[in-house]
């Protein structure tokens, strides 16, 4: 009999913003979505921080290495931003899906984001081998250590959000994500894109802009 | 819908498929952001002394910011969603922006012949 | 069950979905476990996500923390009673300071703010829960590892020895090679955690969950103040989880952030912990500045003073505490031009403080002021705040600082603002809001005592600090020698020390003598203090439910216009007797969310991970998958449990014969009074 009160099960009227517990918001905003975005907002103080550390020690003290930026490969890293930026399309066609009630589409751009994720970690991947073959490890010097941790930091928060999808995934799959859950995936969604944004000013500042 | 009134560009009608509309305009939003990173990109390819200036990092801060304002703004619909949000997280991103300069301000990384961490 | 389901927009009797079982039917997640439903002993505290449960478990958590803090206190003191004293050899007074300085910040007075906030928060703007409980229980359990973690220290090798603030590259292992600081680091990193995501709820708790009528500036000020203070810890904790895990990486993966050989700058950690440190500051003084602002009204019988500039300077203070973080490096190197910057901007944040100070002074001018503990504190807060507060702006003019730095003289300032101020304004609330949550008063004359000889002993411990200060006498200094002349003020110091603790006592000793002499005691009802604020019109202790009927707010101070209205000439007069407008305990069938393992077994999965780091990577694999399979059995458990015996029973929400609402329209008569958690 409880159940039979549960949010999603009760008819969404579309006026009221429902809080996730069957019951108007102050703001008309859902909870959910605003705890995401007050979390991204987290966020931003995060890897602000990691980004100026970067700043301060992207050229090596003499002596101690190779700095990240005489190893870039730009035409490489291009090719994997691009990617990641098209999962932002294939996340928020996704989205679209499942709210337009279309359970299909949503798993096949779902399926799609994860994959162009894994494309873009693959390239990570490769990236950071082919710096540690060049002579640039981790523990090399002062930048080194900079750039490993602002873009580990990143990838691993990108291989958190494929976690996620794949999760939502599953879930659809097994009959857990109705149209009116739709919120859950585009509250994911706002992580994706989020990561994806951040990666818009890593690839600016760190590969970009050069010395 | 809200994202009928987004963008001049799309020839919205009532007939329409209002998802198909939104489809339609996430891939030209992400067409421009495309463009945007191939010219990105193709700065590479210009002759390193003009790649070392001021203009040229500000040129492409603005090319970021763009792209950035474009992702928050249509794909993640702060566009479309209570101003509240907005507010909310651009603050955020205005306070770590202004911390973050007063933090490398305090390390002198703005005027070269003072850095407190050399090249 | 389907005939109870309304019909879904699809137009289909049940919510059928394409695959799979229906939404209605429970699922088991994973197979295994159902969701608690035990509402009495130690289970039912192990899986609760009532938030005055988790209230009260910062809060008890936070006491024994301070016990243990207080222990490395009388450490100290003790040490440095006499000149040249052994008790403590340098290395394990470097240890305790550092432990006595981290456990007082973050594991007590900042999990003591918590505690309020998550019991009283959610009462003042008249809602049943937070935003997401499961992530509030989850909180509190990350909190409460977090601290045992970083205290077994003790016992693994020795506690974090650099300071609580732990410069780099001291910090380092060539410098420090104990596994001391590690403990501090990832202990910290996980209550950072648990901070972070309290955060989030609390702020779109109070966002999103107020009453109807609420409007922002009809809160009370505490839940400003707490809203503040969760912006702050928001935005501030990311700062120090960052350089953490850059200390983290130096000290246990050989990365190179403070590796002076590498060229990297120490100020580089000094910038990034104090960009989080000043802030962290200001969210340790916004709950206590809140609570006064509760208490002082209710003991003056007369409302705040510019309720507006209360509010105002809150926040003026949450913003403007971003910009004076060097002022904790003015002997760092950082250059006159910075010093200068930072000089000024950190005068000018005593404004909106000294805001505070008057509006407080002006609600208590021309009061019927009644001196109970609570208000006795309150007083204390002001004073010594004001005193504390006035040593930090000698602090901010930049040459005087270059002198008082490093001395005593700032241990001076920070405890009397620290203790003085927040401690203070904690000791009032507890006192005050003692019979709300508990159901008795303590008993006065027990805490006229116990304000007396902690005023008295705070007083004697930490004024001589700033003649010390003054003298030349240096921080972490393990002894001094008898030609210094030191010795007379820290003996006074050590007198002092073991006055407060003595007041601690008489506090520990009311709780359980006043819980013993309660049974002879008529019960306090609903509002003992005759105070202002919503939480004071149902009963006590609080009943899981909270409000029943959630109340419809006019105006700031809504409970005390329910009681008392004005005549044409300006008199207060009694227009409703207590008993007509408060809610009176009954068997509401309010449907609650219900309890979960979830929170704390992945809470449980962090020390895990961080012993693994400090010990053996291989431990960190267990830990990792204790938390994976904590978070999907939290993702895949069912909202409710069905068999739950607290059912929703349809019915009018109000109660029977409700005619109190004499100047007020009748409360919210909602259709909907389940909450169901989503977090």
């Amino acid at each position: 009999m409880a159940s039979a009160t549960h949010a999603a099960v009760t008819a969404p009227d579309p006026d009221v913003v429902h809080g996730g517990h069957g019951y108007a918001t102050n703001t008309g905003i859902s909870n959910t979505k605003l705890g995401m975005w007050l979390f991204l907002g987290s966020e931003c103080l995060l890897f602000g921080g990691l980004i100026s550390t970067y700043l301060l020690y992207r050229h090596p003290a003499p002596g101690t290495g190779p700095a990240p930026s005489e190893l870039y490969d730009i035409p490489f890293t291009s090719i994997t931003s691009f990617v990641l930026l098209m999962s932002s399309l294939t996340m928020v066609l996704a989205v679209s899906a499942l709210e337009g009630g279309d359970h299909f589409k949503f798993r096949l751009w779902t399926v799609a984001t994860a994959l162009l994720g894994s494309v873009f970690i693959s390239g990570q991947v490769y990236e950071f081998t082919a710096f540690v073959h060049e002579g640039m490890g981790f523990t090399t010097n002062r930048s080194s250590s900079a750039f490993f941790t602002l873009t580990g930091f990143h990838g691993v928060h990108v291989t958190i959000g494929i976690v996620m999808l794949v999760s939502l995934l599953l879930f659809s799959l097994r009959g857990h994500l109705p149209r009116e859950r739709a919120e859950v995936v585009e509250v994911v969604g706002l992580y994706w894109h989020f990561v994806d944004i951040v990666w818009i000013l890593i690839f600016t500042v760190v590969y970009l802009i050069p010395g | 819908m809200a994202t009928a009134h987004g963008t001049t560009d799309m020839i919205v009608h009532d007939a329409d498929d209002p998802d198909v509309n939104r489809n339609r305009q996430y891939v030209l939003v992400a067409a421009i952001l495309a463009a945007l990173t191939a010219l990105e990109v193709a700065t590479y390819l210009m002759p390193k002394d003009l790649q070392h200036t001021a203009v040229f990092a500000v040129a492409l801060c603005v090319l970021m910011t763009i792209k950035f304002v474009t992702v928050t703004l249509f794909f993640m619909h702060l566009k479309f969603d209570k101003r509240f949000l907005t507010v909310a997280f651009y603050s955020a991103l205005a306070l770590a922006v202004a911390v973050y300069l007063a933090v490398l301000a305090t390390f002198r990384f703005f005027w070269p012949a003072d850095q407190m961490i050399p090249r | 069950m389907s005939d109870l389901v309304p019909a879904s927009p699809t137009g289909t009797g049940t919510l059928a979905l394409p695959e799979g079982p229906s939404l209605t039917k429970p699922s088991s997640p994973l197979g295994v476990f159902s969701r608690p439903t035990t509402k009495t002993g130690w289970r039912a505290w192990v899986t609760t996500i009532d938030h005055k449960r988790i209230g009260i478990m910062y809060g008890a958590a936070a006491l024994v923390f301070f016990i243990i803090g207080g222990c490395e206190a009388l450490l100290i003191r003790a040490q440095l009673w006499a000149p040249k004293q052994h008790l403590l050899s340098e290395e394990m007074y470097n240890q305790v300071f550092t432990m006595h300085g981290t456990t007082m910040v973050f594991l007590v007075v900042m999990p003591i703010g918590a505690a309020f906030a998550n019991y009283l928060m959610p009462l003042q703007i008249g809602a049943r829960d937070v935003a997401f409980p499961r992530i509030n229980a989850f909180s509190v359990w990350a909190f409460i590892f977090g601290g045992i973690f970083l205290n077994s220290s003790w016992l693994l090798g020795g506690g974090a020895d650099g300071g609580w603030f732990n410069y780099a590259p001291n910090s380092g292992v060539l410098y420090s090679p104990t596994h001391g600081i590690d403990f501090w680091n990832l202990g910290l990193i996980i209550t950072g955690v648990a901070s972070l995501t309290g955060a989030v709820n609390l702020i779109v708790t109070v966002l999103n969950m107020r009453a109807p009528g609420m409007g922002l500036m009809k809160m009370p000020v505490f839940t400003w103040m707490t809203l503040v203070t969760q912006f702050l810890l928001l935005f501030a904790i990311p700062v120090l989880t960052a350089a953490q895990f850059l200390l983290m990486f130096d000290r246990l993966f050989g990365a190179n952030f403070f590796n002076i050989k590498e060229g990297a700058n120490p100020l580089l950690w000094e910038n990034l912990f104090w960009v989080f440190g000043h802030p962290e500051v200001y969210l340790m003084i916004l709950p206590a500045f809140g609570l006064v602002s509760d208490m002082l009204p209710v003991f003056s019988r007369k409302p705040i003073f510019g309720y507006p500039f209360i509010v105002f300077s809150g926040v003026a203070i949450g913003f403007m505490g971003w910009g004076v973080w060097a002022h904790h490096m003015f002997v760092s190197g950082i250059g006159p031009v910075s010093v200068t910057v930072f000089s000024l901007t950190t005068m000018f944040i005593a404004v909106p403080t000294g805001v505070k100070i008057l509006n407080w002074t002006a609600t208590m001018w021309g009061g019927k002021l009644r001196f109970d503990t609570p208000l006795l504190f309150c007083c204390g807060l002001i004073t010594m705040f004001t005193i504390g507060g006035l040593s930090g702006v000698t602090h901010s003019v930049a040459p005087a600082d270059t002198q008082q730095t490093d001395t005593y003289y700032i241990v001076a300032h920070f405890h009397y603002v620290l203790f003085g101020g927040a401690f203070f304004g904690f000791m009032g609330g507890f006192y005050f809001y003692w019979p709300k949550v508990f159901g008795y008063r303590l008993n006065e004359t027990l805490g006229k005592w116990n304000f007396w000889v902690m005023l008295l002993g705070f007083n004697l411990t930490f004024g001589p600090m700033h003649i010390l200060g003054l003298q030349g006498m240096a921080r972490r200094y393990a002894s001094y020698l008898p030609e210094d002349g030191f010795t007379f003020w820290n003996k006074l110091a050590t007198i002092g020390a073991f006055t407060l603790a003595t007041s601690v006592a008489i506090f520990l000793f009311n709780i359980f003598y006043s819980k013993v002499k309660a049974k002879d005691l008529p019960p306090p009802g609903p509002d003992p203090w005759d105070a202002r604020t919503i939480e004071w019109m149902i009963p006590s202790p609080t009943p899981e439910y909270n409000f029943d009927p959630i109340p419809t707010v006019t105006t700031l101070d809504d409970f005390w216009y329910r009681k008392y209205g004005e005549t044409e000439d300006g008199r207060v007069v009694r227009i409703a007797a207590t008993e007509d407008v408060a809610q009176p305990v009954h068997d509401a069938h309010v449907h609650l969310p219900s309890p979960s393992y979830w929170p704390i077994v992945t809470a449980f999965g962090l020390p895990i991970v961080a012993y693994g780091l400090i010990f053996s990577l291989w431990l960190c694999i267990p830990g990792g998958l204790i938390v994976i399979a904590g978070l999907y059995g939290w993702a895949t458990e069912h909202p409710d449990d069905p068999e739950d015996a607290t059912h929703h029973v349809p019915g009018p929400d109000h109660l029977e014969g409700d005619d109190s609402d004499a100047e007020h329209t009748g409360d919210a008569g909602e259709a909907e009074k389940e909450v169901v958690p989503v977090g």
